[in-house]
């Protein structure tokens, strides 16, 4: 879609008018870390309507990698004579044994990589080290992974092997889904997640459960218009699939990237941070890439352990809490000094929250202290806090 | 941000290897996932993958939002 095309203030006209028309309480669910911050950022959340919430789902890849699959990576990261590398977002997340940056600060080799390919070029320029990439993401990262496995096969790099905890975002909608866990009007979907899977992915799911879904693009309009059609469909009662992201998002997605995805990666059953173990919903290596699998090579066993004590990511990232409900929020948990995943990634919840939204919060809460509730506005909060 | 991808113009390519000018910076960008892509087009490029391919109109115009972004978050302090 056009940017130029979307009036902000006419969006925000349309989002009000179909808000006021419905007459109850709507919530929809976005599923990606960009659309998350890019909400908070834009302070769309205080423009919003007060009957209409946007609750963040498990989309930011980070905050849904479960302390097991962390505290694997954390320990490949600090073994002698390999290289770990990463993109920048895994840097802090902390595991039974600090982070990965806290290893670094050891003498442990963890590297920022911008691209896959450079991992493999630091393999094949480095021979005596072992080269451990950090294969972590939704099908946006995938094919990175996926391709970087095929180069290092296609050049014999033998040092290479990644450490996969990739997800899928349709089995996991799937999940929340059919066990109730969520209930939400309808779901805004992620533009680049949907350029590689296509709008067509998420038909079945969308026709099963009767849901309302927009796939929208990632700039501050993009959102609140796919928003605003969001509670106009709630408001009559469509229930269907929409693609605002046309022409970058097609029906059938970026089939390229599907192909090198299912060449080198099959699904699998993996461990989300709140949600447990949902079969088929991640990526592991096809059997013929298995020489490629540093947990396999270095012999390291995924050991599912408690979350921190008191961090509450795991209810944040299913919207049944919000970020200021947990004790540990702002206080024993800040960016500075992160806790629990939705802290630690810059596109977690809970840092967004920390950036954009505690001030509003605290200066909610302080009006609420000192006025008597019998002379609160009904609605009071709903719009900041909601 | 693991999943953000930003739109490039694509000035050099042999094989599956691409330059792209990405905001005045060259970076480095494989052409695998969109193989149809050449010189001058625009793609959307995603931690060092191109991986669609866009309009130059679409493009321009993500550009232009991502500068006002860029500039108020240049004003705010906060990247």
């Amino acid at each position: 879609m056009n940017v130029s095309s979307i009036r902000i203030d006419q969006v925000l006209q349309r989002l009000h008018s179909a808000a006021g028309a419905i007459g109850r309480a709507v919530s929809f669910m976005e599923v990606c870390g960009t659309h998350t911050v890019a909400a908070f950022r834009s302070g769309l959340h205080s423009l919003m309507p007060a009957n209409v919430r946007l609750l963040s789902g498990p989309g930011c890849p980070v905050c849904v990698t479960s302390q097991g699959d962390i505290d694997q990576l954390i320990a490949a990261g600090s073994l002698p004579n390999v290289t770990l590398c990463t993109y920048g977002d895994m840097l802090r997340v902390t595991g039974a044994n600090g982070s990965l940056e806290q290893a670094r600060s050891r003498g442990a080799d963890v590297r920022v990589v911008y691209s896959t390919l450079d991992a493999v070029r630091f393999a094949a320029d480095n021979p005596q080290r072992q080269v451990v990439f950090a294969a972590v993401g939704f099908e946006t990262t995938a094919p990175a992974s996926a391709a970087a496995v095929l180069e290092a096969a296609h050049l014999n790099v033998k040092n290479f092997t990644v450490l996969v905890s990739h997800k899928l975002i349709i089995p996991a909608m799937d999940a929340l889904l059919s066990s109730g866990l969520v209930k939400v009007d309808g779901f805004l979907l992620p533009g680049h997640v949907s350029i590689i899977i296509g709008a067509d992915a998420y038909r079945p799911a969308v026709k099963q459960y009767g849901l309302s879904c927009v796939i929208a693009g990632f700039e501050d309009q993009h959102i609140a218009a796919g928003l605003a059609r969001l509670t106009e469909m709630a408001r009559d009662g469509v229930r269907q699939l929409e693609n605002q992201y046309y022409p970058a998002v097609t029906d059938a997605g970026n089939r390229h990237a599907q192909q090198v995805i299912s060449q080198v990666f099959e699904p699998g059953d993996v461990t989300w941070r709140g949600l447990g173990t949902i079969p088929g919903s991640g990526l592991v290596l096809r059997p013929q890439y298995a020489a490629f699998d540093a947990a396999q090579r270095f012999g390291l066993p995924v050991q599912e352990v408690p979350e921190p004590p008191g961090c509450r990511c795991g209810e944040v990232i299913l919207g049944h809490c919000t970020p200021a409900e947990c004790k540990l929020f702002g206080t024993a948990c800040t960016p500075i000094r992160a806790i629990g995943p939705c802290m630690v990634s810059s596109e977690g919840t809970c840092q967004a929250w920390f950036k954009y939204k505690r001030t509003a919060s605290a200066n909610l809460q302080a009006a609420h202290v000192q006025r008597p509730p019998a002379q609160r506005p009904a609605t009071a909060g709903q719009g900041v806090d909601a | 941000m693991m999943c953000l991808a930003v739109p490039a113009k694509l000035v050099a390519l042999k094989e599956t290897q691409g330059v792209a000018d990405l905001h005045g910076n060259r970076v480095d960008i494989s052409t695998l996932l969109v193989p149809e892509a050449k010189v001058g087009d625009w793609l959307l490029v995603h931690a060092g993958f191109a991986i669609q391919r866009l309009d130059p109109q679409t493009a321009q115009e993500t550009f232009a939002v991502l500068k006002d972004v860029e500039a108020a978050a240049n004003a705010g302090g906060d990247p």
